[in-house]
């Protein structure tokens, strides 16, 4: 019998014996093949040595690890020993724990384990646990989550006695730490904010993030067509003569349906397969996600560090009234995590009231910026329009073109420019409401940055030359949580200075002067 | 002096200036800096003007104006940067306003601030110059105090790493 590691420390799943080699050999199996192919055809003297190591190879290679990754809890952290040669011990306080995501590929599913991941606020420092039974995963996190709690507690305030709660579901813990755990309080109810509803599949083909992987993968087919019997000479020219006799316009038609078709299958098994069982769920001061149909992931978000949430609806979405969410949260990798699939607005903003915990914000009517604003979002899209222009125009005079192509290709940027000038206008805005800065923006999306004012740790007013001719100003709020700023672009100076002392009372208090009156 | 410009006057309060302007060091400091890249710049396109075969004689007049817009450049940007550059602390906050062409003006309370670093180039130690840059949790909050007298700068530093010293926060 192996002896167990000792001082509290246990090992994980036994399981993990059948992943790695799994794994291994999964990585493995093509040199091996050719392996054995070529000594198949060789002499058969060699077997005896051969066929042992190539069992034996992968299940070392899998049970070291197994054999020299202990973790323990202890009262106030969580401690992960690994390595063979070179010893490693990591250590994290447990109210430094931010996250706790766990994470299954088909293989771990298959086995019933998870892989746990354990953030702590520092970039790129995570603590991996790979890979626990799923039970102990999940009673893992949810330790890890409470004691977080209440180690937070303690800090404050003695921890009164939680000894009522019962924690039968962490077998793995009580033996481990039992005498060192602080009693954890009684669990608040998990309370449900979403869950997969599969009429969202309609939102899936107007989401365009999948795109790139359709673009790559017709790339790499048009390589394998290549190497297809049907494109041979003969058939091409045959083909041409074809194409020439018949409309050509035809063969275009059939070409946008079917990759519009293409599009369609796409979009919805990839929406499928990420979004597949998904819930967010609201417990241990934490938002807590869980979703995907071959790997399944769980990602929690502690609420103390969300600032702010961010709705963004893309003008194909919008079309359809959805529209996406995130959180804005501070020490945590990615600040932005997007916590719902594409979805109808009304959900986005429902959920996105829960994690704010008040409603306004996201429905409320944002301040417009005027008709100097206006003019501004026009002419900035207007001179990107032209400046495109005129490197077309030296294209097109030094290739010796004609100009009716030019004429053509212009006016459509134009318009599209003037499209674009429009749409950025109606999207921006700003609000204060309940606490919290509201900042519209965006181009062709619309999107709406809701942040916490306590979240707001400095201003910058800037003003370009033609800002300055008009009076506006872009005020950004610095803060730590998400892409670390909200930008209010193009709002008149003294409007964007009152905000700003209204969003953070007392701060510009020192800078304020009063208004000029007109001479 | 307030940033609005001369055809609209602000209908609400807006932020006044900071107090202390930037060392009078900083426009010999400045104009040389300017100098060195310009010239840099101007050298290069002579060269090209003149060694390579069969430009054509706008090229020369290309030239010409790239030479004076450097010169221009080189005299008026340390001028009015000097104007404009000005910074202040106070108990609660750092304000500073910077910029030549646009103008940037930025705050942050000192209970965010988390690095204070003071930065002194070669260059700038010739003038007697050093640079103050604050920085809070946010990647786009850092505040940069250019050119001030070194002595003023040594002050500064102290002051500030008293003040945040005294502050407990993890300043998110």
């Amino acid at each position: 019998m192996i002896p167990e590691p000792g001082e509290g420390y246990v090992r994980l799943s036994p399981r993990k014996l059948l992943l790695d080699p799994v794994k291994a050999v999964g990585q493995m199996v093509v040199p091996v093949v050719i392996a054995l192919v070529g000594i198949s055809r060789s002499d058969t003297q060699f077997w005896p040595i051969i066929l042992p190591l190539v069992v034996i190879g992968p299940l070392v290679l899998g049970a070291l690890p197994w054999l020299t990754t202990h973790y323990r809890l202890t009262g106030t952290q969580i401690q992960v020993r690994s390595g063979v040669l070179n010893k490693t011990t990591s250590t994290a306080p447990l109210d430094r724990v931010r996250s706790v995501d766990l994470e299954a590929s088909l293989l771990h599913r298959v086995l019933g384990l998870q892989k746990v991941q354990i953030g702590t606020g520092v970039d790129d420092d995570r603590i991996t646990l790979d890979a626990l039974a799923a039970p102990d995963a999940q009673a893992l996190r949810t330790t890890l989550l409470t004691r977080r709690a209440v180690a937070a507690q303690a800090a404050t305030a003695p921890v009164d006695g939680g000894r009522a709660a019962d924690r039968t579901d962490v077998p793995w813990s009580e033996q481990a730490v039992a005498p060192v755990v602080p009693p954890p309080p009684p669990a608040a109810p998990a309370v449900l904010l979403a869950r997969i509803d599969w009429s969202w599949l309609r939102f899936a083909p107007f989401s365009l993030g999948r795109l790139v992987l359709l673009v790559g993968g017709l790339g790499v087919l048009s390589q394998v067509a290549d190497e297809l019997p049907i494109w041979n000479e003969e058939t091409a020219t045959s083909a041409w003569t074809w194409l020439t006799q018949f409309a050509v316009a035809a063969i275009v038609l059939v070409l946008a349906v079917g990759a519009l078709a293409l599009w369609l299958i796409v979009s919805v098994a990839g929406y499928v397969l990420q979004w597949w069982n998904f819930r967010l769920v609201r417990e241990h001061g934490s938002l807590h996600l869980t979703s995907g149909l071959v790997t399944t992931r769980s990602i929690t978000v502690e609420e103390a560090k969300v600032r702010g949430v961010e709705i963004t609806e893309p003008v194909l979405m919008r079309v359809v009234g959805g529209a996406e969410l995130s959180t804005l949260a501070t020490g945590v990798e990615d600040g932005v995590t997007q916590v719902l699939p594409p979805c109808p607005r009304g959900v986005a903003v429902a959920v996105g009231e829960a994690v704010l915990d008040r409603p306004g914000p996201l429905t409320e009517r944002l301040v417009e910026h005027g008709p100097t604003a206006r003019r501004r979002a026009w002419f900035r899209q207007l001179r990107n329009a032209l400046e495109v222009i005129v490197l077309l125009a030296v294209g097109w005079w030094w290739f010796e073109l004609t100009w009716w192509w030019l004429v053509a290709v212009g006016g459509a940027l134009l318009v599209l420019a003037a499209a674009a000038g429009e749409a950025t206008y109606r999207h921006l805005g700003h609000a204060l409401s309940a606490d919290h800065l509201v900042a519209g923006g965006g181009t062709f999306a619309r999107i709406r940055t809701v942040l916490e004012t306590d979240g707001i740790i400095g201003w910058v007013v800037s003003q370009s030359w033609w800002q300055r001719r008009i009076g506006l100003a872009d005020l950004t709020a610095t803060t730590a949580a998400g892409a670390e700023r909200v930008l209010v672009r193009d709002v008149r100076l003294d409007v964007a200075v009152a905000l700003a002392d209204r969003a953070t009372p007392g701060l510009l208090t020192d800078f304020v002067e009063p208004a000029r009156t007109p001479a | 002096m307030t940033d609005v410009g001369p055809d609209l006057i602000a209908r609400g309060p807006v932020l006044r200036e900071p107090a202390n302007r930037v060392s009078p060091q900083a426009i010999p400091f400045w104009t040389v800096s300017a100098l060195m890249g310009d010239a840099v710049l101007v050298a290069g396109a002579v060269l090209v003007w003149l060694l390579v075969p069969g430009v054509p004689g706008w090229a020369g007049l290309v030239v010409l104006l790239l030479a004076v817009a450097a010169a221009a450049h080189v005299v008026l940007m340390p001028r009015i940067r000097y104007r404009v550059h000005r910074w202040e602390v106070t108990d609660t906050a750092v304000h500073t306003r910077e910029g030549w062409i646009g103008r940037e003006t930025r705050i942050a309370p000192i209970s965010r601030v988390q690095t204070v670093d003071s930065r002194q180039g070669a260059l700038m130690r010739l003038f007697g110059l050093a640079s103050i840059t604050v920085t809070t949790a946010s990647a786009a909050g850092p505040i940069t105090v250019d050119c001030l007298d070194a002595e003023t700068a040594r002050q500064v530093v102290a002051q500030l790493t008293a003040i945040t010293a005294a502050t407990e926060d993890d300043a998110t």
